[in-house]
């Protein structure tokens, strides 16, 4: 009976999941919720690599980077287009996963981490310092986009439904990914790569795979932030943020859709409205953090859905 | 009656440093037989398997399957063409469910493998593929227990679990390390009547540290010793041979029954 409750939800999921933010849009404005959403996007794309391969990234800002500015630069350069501007940072961000894909996922534990993160140091350079002469160095650049048919992008409701659909894209995409082989080869990868190699699989073409989808839709994350925010600082790109999603995926409980999305919300919230009562919030995430490993290992998402099905179970036999 | 030779290495050596685990062996692996390959612990059986397997490259030597060279070939392409392995610790995959493990190896040999968008977007649980998956789990007796989490599965059930995974992959050789180590009696019973049936369909090695359980089993018998071959051919022969007594039971009776006790007898090299 239960189960079969949990069925339904999970087949309706999507419109669930639409529902809960514009449900959360009067409540926090719609400013945030959509901040909120294309943070939830970041953590998705994250996650498909540390919850469902389990390789943890250090330097996913990187990607996050590459489409904020490809986006800018294509509507300061190329076109005011907002979807062309997506368009060029998705293709900006598959290519940089490609580019930098074979030489990453051939490492696992902490050196998949550090390379990235050297990989994204060499990023935040080249915005900051390099390259400034078309990204504004620190000043970052501003980007301006035309209203296309019905997309009045000066409009935030419109933004915000904008991102929303984008966003429920993104997690059935991923339902997708992580329901069919490809996801259960992933968590294979993830247990133990070696077997899944001895099961015919060539896990390095998967590994990129995984590793590009996730550099894509992380450039998705960041194209719509600038379509958000119209504008872009060498911070899109700043390797100190990786914090953010890595503690978003811990909070929620990584390997799951559902959790990344408890985590991204969570994390949201914490940051945002913390800082109003506590100055240094950040300790508060320190203490957060311990709970998590200590106590509630699979996340919050993980934690609800271990009991739910525990009573169920109950239920059952009852 | 010799059959066809179907794998094949010439002077297969492996060192790790100074230390020679596999030297320059010649083994020769006919089709349809069953092999046994027995030695004490450390005498180079697993990395044997391993080479043959493509877990790691050897030193020197080379590899033949079908007469094809396979020496630098990858491990998953080697299954591919049919060499498949399990492991001397049971490996399968405990965070997922004993149903999803089979799914993974009935999936590699499916059209859906080389269709790459099914593979990566359509659910990995439709009807064609589950029912063979079942079928597998039915053949080694775990059809009851499809979908509870593998961590929750006894060491015997998970072996079992294994072997239905190899056997899933299609393969024409079969090599497994050790199947019968850390297993009940009875589960050891169960495994044999098992692997009775499936070497009429199959090319198998079997490497086991405890000739009692495979004297039986095996058509043919390989000694290993530091990292040679020093005895090869019909089982009851090579038990008899001088120098595998020797080396391996400390000479005493030949009988099968008589080294049962004194087979469990470690020795390092």
């Amino acid at each position: 009976m239960r189960n079969n409750f949990l069925e339904i939800v999970r087949k309706v999921d999507i419109l669930f999941i639409g529902c809960a933010f514009l449900l959360l849009a009067p409540v926090l404005t719609v400013q945030r919720t959509n901040d909120f959403i294309i943070f939830c996007i970041f953590v998705l794309a994250y996650n498909l690599l540390y919850g469902f391969m389990g390789r943890l990234s250090f330097g996913h800002m990187l990607y996050f980077g590459v489409g904020a500015y490809a986006s800018a630069l294509t509507a300061e350069h190329l076109s005011a287009n907002p979807f062309a501007a997506i368009a060029v940072a998705l293709v900006a961000g598959a290519g940089t996963g490609i580019l930098l894909g074979p030489i990453t996922v051939r490492t696992t534990g902490a050196c998949f981490a550090l390379i990235n993160l050297a990989f994204n140091q060499v990023g935040y350079f080249l915005a900051l310092i390099a390259l400034a002469k078309w990204t504004g160095g620190e000043d970052g650049m501003a980007a301006f986009f035309d209203n296309i048919w019905i997309f009045d992008l000066g409009n935030r409701y419109v933004v915000f439904g904008f991102s929303l659909l984008c966003l429920l894209l993104v997690v059935y995409i991923m339902k997708r990914l992580t329901s069919s082989s490809f996801g259960i080869l992933l968590r294979t990868i993830k247990e133990n790569e070696t077997r899944a190699k001895f099961l015919g699989y060539n896990t390095f073409r998967y590994k990129l795979a995984a590793f590009v989808i996730s550099t894509t839709l992380s450039a998705f994350a960041g194209a719509l932030s600038i379509i958000n925010y119209t504008y872009v600082t060498p911070s899109f790109i700043d390797t100190t943020r990786n914090v953010e999603v890595i503690f978003a995926s811990l909070i929620g409980g990584s390997a799951s859709i559902y959790g990344s999305l408890v985590g991204g919300i969570s994390y949201m919230i914490i940051s945002n409205y913390l800082p109003k009562y506590i100055q240094r919030w950040e300790m508060f995430l320190g203490v957060a953090l311990l709970l998590l490993v200590f106590r509630f290992r699979s996340g919050l998402w993980g934690y609800i859905s271990e009991t739910v099905e525990k009573y169920a179970l109950k239920g059952a036999r009852e | 009656m010799r059959e066809k030779v179907i794998l094949e290495t010439q002077n297969l050596s492996k060192q790790f440093g100074g230390f020679v685990a596999v030297e320059k062996v010649n083994y020769k692996l006919f089709e349809g037989e069953t092999a046994g390959i027995i030695g004490p612990n450390g005498a180079g059986k697993s990395t044997f398997f391993n080479l043959l397997t493509g877990l790691f490259p050897p030193t020197e030597g080379k590899i033949l399957f079908f007469n094809q060279d396979i020496t630098s070939t990858q491990a998953e392409h080697r299954v591919e063409l049919g060499l498949v392995r399990t492991f001397q610790l049971v490996s399968v995959f405990d965070s997922l469910s004993v149903i999803d493990n089979l799914i993974l190896a009935v999936t590699r040999f499916s059209p859906i493998f080389t269709n790459k968008f099914r593979f990566f977007f359509r659910d990995a649980h439709i009807k064609n593929i589950t029912e063979r998956a079942k079928e597998a789990l039915n053949r080694v007796g775990l059809a009851d227990k499809s979908h509870i989490l593998t961590s929750e599965l006894s060491y015997g059930d998970k072996r079992k679990l294994e072997i239905a995974m190899a056997l899933a992959l299609n393969p024409k050789v079969l090599l497994l390390d050790e199947p019968f180590a850390g297993l009940s009696d009875v589960e050891i019973k169960e495994l044999l009547n098992l692997l009775h049936k499936v070497k009429k369909s199959l090319t198998l090695i079997i490497i086991e540290h405890k000739i009692s359980r495979i004297v039986d089993l095996v058509t043919r018998l390989s000694v290993m010793h530091e990292g040679r071959i020093i005895a090869e051919g019909n089982p009851k022969d090579v038990l008899c041979n001088e120098t595998v007594r020797r080396v391996y039971w400390g000479g005493e009776s030949c009988s099968v029954d008589g080294i049962t006790d004194s087979s469990d007898r470690r020795r390092r090299p």
